[in-house]
């Protein structure tokens, strides 16, 4: 996907203004509720036209002040998946996903019904009535429908926002496949820092209505962390767990990680707050905490009044948050050796993820 | 009950009539419900106010206005002349004060369900490859289904019920223009109240079952007030 879009629209006091040019098929859009996200993305399917500027997709114009060119929403090939599902709840499942495929020209259907039925697990709902579809069953549907669309571009406007937490991290890998096993490009629109991570490689960052970045993904956790109530979040891939004395032993690389949460899966994901990590300068004598990781000082980062340490923990990596004392009195410098204590109750199982 | 040839008479013109006027406003009304519902032109509020100018207007007024307007001098009777067609005192100038007469009942509960469709389906609608008109009859219409249920009937008992514009537009021609309603006021000038009862009795219970069907259907159907 090449992208590049100079665009303003005002509501009374509010304006938006978005120059970018993005390429890449993971692209996301980061920004708090009223930062213009859904305003931009609505403008981009052509919902909602701009006050001036341009909008151009992989050469071809789709809107122009200038030259008075704006070309309809169903001849853009953009699909969208909304924060609500938005299923007809007049057709059944099969028929929503349809709905899309049959308007798309043939010249165009390169996606095969049967194909995306199987990767989305849609298989045991086709014959079922949308209202009787749960949350997170509804919005593989949507999404179904949206890939069926043959779309040359997807927009995924929060569409997770919705779902709870547990749905959110089964729904995740679904919403990967867009670009994984059928190769769409999208733009995914998230004010959630790990649901960008997880699910785009750069975005672009608004704020009050205006463009202020464009950064990487990861680069972006990183620089908001000193803001972040919830500071980083590590995502740690983990092997199957054994019980070990009323905890749970996962493989975690090399080495192990003991957790409280146990699970029965061969893999499984699990979140750990930079904040929930405490640092030392020597081996403790003796500590609560059930992990205590020898760690390797790879880099440091500012991040508002915090400082990211990035550690490297028997080939694994992990960032920790302190504050600028902390550093001094630890003595934090790159390749300088510091032990890492987590409890076991501060991972958070990703369900699905 | 035994109801005379004039009674039978009569109600099948009432039904005939009601019934030609549910089609045309199914048809007109469409239009005009789904504009008032999506449009943000100025001039929606001048459209609504007229489209529900009956439900406060007196009978005898919209009837007078619609005699003189489909008469010889009036625009309407001066089209209709010129090919050759006559609208006052007939059944089709019957039908077509008809349709002026019950346009709010058809018109706001499509209007009321075309705007709780909301803009979404239309949007997602259009981002699937859907033109206006596709989206029109694959989405809207089909998701507007109980309010075109609860428009049409409103509108064949509202019709069913006229009495004032019938008066004007149509007099009292047996087997033309008399329709129930005129039919029971002549039973009641000519002191048949027997008749009268009988008549009445089959209006009543036809309107209160058409009420009762509808509000078991749909509790919060009737949303405007009728004055008649």
């Amino acid at each position: 996907m090449n992208l590049s879009m100079n665009v303003k629209k005002s509501f009374g006091s509010f304006t938006l203004s978005a120059n970018a040019t993005v390429s890449g098929d993971r692209v996301g859009i980061f920004g708090v509720s009223g930062s213009g996200k859904s305003t931009l993305v609505s403008m981009l399917a052509g919902l909602l036209k701009p006050d001036s500027g341009e909008i151009v997709l992989d050469g071809e114009c789709l809107f122009s002040s200038d030259r008075r060119i704006n070309v309809r929403p169903e001849k853009r090939r953009i699909a969208m998946v909304f924060q609500q599902h938005s299923l007809f709840s007049h057709l059944n499942v099969k028929h929503n996903l349809l709905y899309g495929f049959k308007r798309c020209s043939p010249e165009n259907r390169s996606i095969d019904f049967d194909a995306m039925v199987g990767v989305l697990n849609l298989e045991e709902l086709l014959g079922r009535e949308v209202i009787n579809l749960s949350g997170g069953e509804k919005q593989r549907v949507a999404l179904g429908r949206a890939i069926l669309a043959n779309p040359r571009l997807l927009l995924m406007d929060e569409p997770l926002s919705a779902l709870d937490d547990s749905l959110r991290f089964q729904i995740i890998p679904y919403l990967r496949s867009v670009s994984e096993q059928f190769g769409i490009p999208y733009l995914f629109i998230s004010h959630s820092l790990i649901e960008m991570r997880l699910m785009t490689d750069s975005a672009l960052v608004f704020e009050k209505g205006n463009m202020v970045e464009q950064v990487n993904s990861e680069q972006l956790a990183r620089n908001r962390m000193g803001q972040s109530h919830v500071g980083y979040i590590n995502l740690l891939q983990l092997g199957r767990p054994s019980e070990s004395a009323g905890l749970f032993a996962y493989p975690w690389g090399a080495g192990q990680l003991l957790l409280s949460e146990g699970s029965n899966r061969d893999k499984s994901m699990a979140e750990l707050s930079s904040k929930d990590i405490i640092l030392f300068k020597q081996h403790p004598e003796a500590i609560s905490a059930r992990n205590l990781l020898e760690c390797s000082v790879r880099s440091l980062f500012s991040s508002g009044r915090k400082i990211g340490v990035e550690l490297e923990c028997g080939g694994n990596s992990l960032i920790a948050e302190v504050v600028q004392d902390a550093v001094n009195e630890l003595g934090i410098v790159p390749g300088s050796t510091i032990y890492a204590a987590v409890k076991a109750s501060a991972f958070r199982m990703l369900p699905g993820a | 009950m035994i109801l005379s040839n004039d009674d039978i008479q009569s109600i099948w013109l009432t039904i005939k009539l009601a019934s030609v006027v549910t089609a045309i406003l199914l048809i007109l009304g469409t239009p005009i419900a789904w504009w008032l519902a999506r449009s943000k032109s100025r001039l929606k509020g001048v459209i609504g106010a007229v489209v529900a100018l009956p439900l406060v207007l007196p009978p005898s007024v919209l009837g007078f206005y619609l005699l003189l307007a489909m008469g010889p001098n009036g625009p309407m009777g001066w089209l209709t002349s010129s090919i050759g067609i006559t609208l006052p005192f007939t059944f089709w100038g019957l039908a077509l004060a008809s349709v002026f007469y019950s346009l709010p009942f058809m018109v706001q509960p499509l209007q009321n369900a075309f705007e709780s469709i909301g803009d979404r389906p239309l949007e997602v609608a259009a981002t699937l490859g859907a033109s206006r008109l596709d989206a029109f009859f694959t989405v809207a219409l089909p998701l507007a289904r109980p309010g075109f249920l609860t428009a049409a009937i409103m509108t064949f008992a509202h019709t069913v019920g006229e009495f004032g514009v019938v008066l004007m537009i149509g007099g009292n021609i047996p087997g033309v223009t008399r329709v129930a309603s005129v039919q029971i006021y002549d039973h009641v000038e000519a002191l048949e109240y027997a008749q009268a009862h009988q008549m009445a009795a089959v209006m009543l219970l036809f309107s209160f079952l058409v009420l009762l069907a509808l509000y078991a259907w749909r509790p919060n159907a009737l949303n405007m007030t009728r004055r008649d």
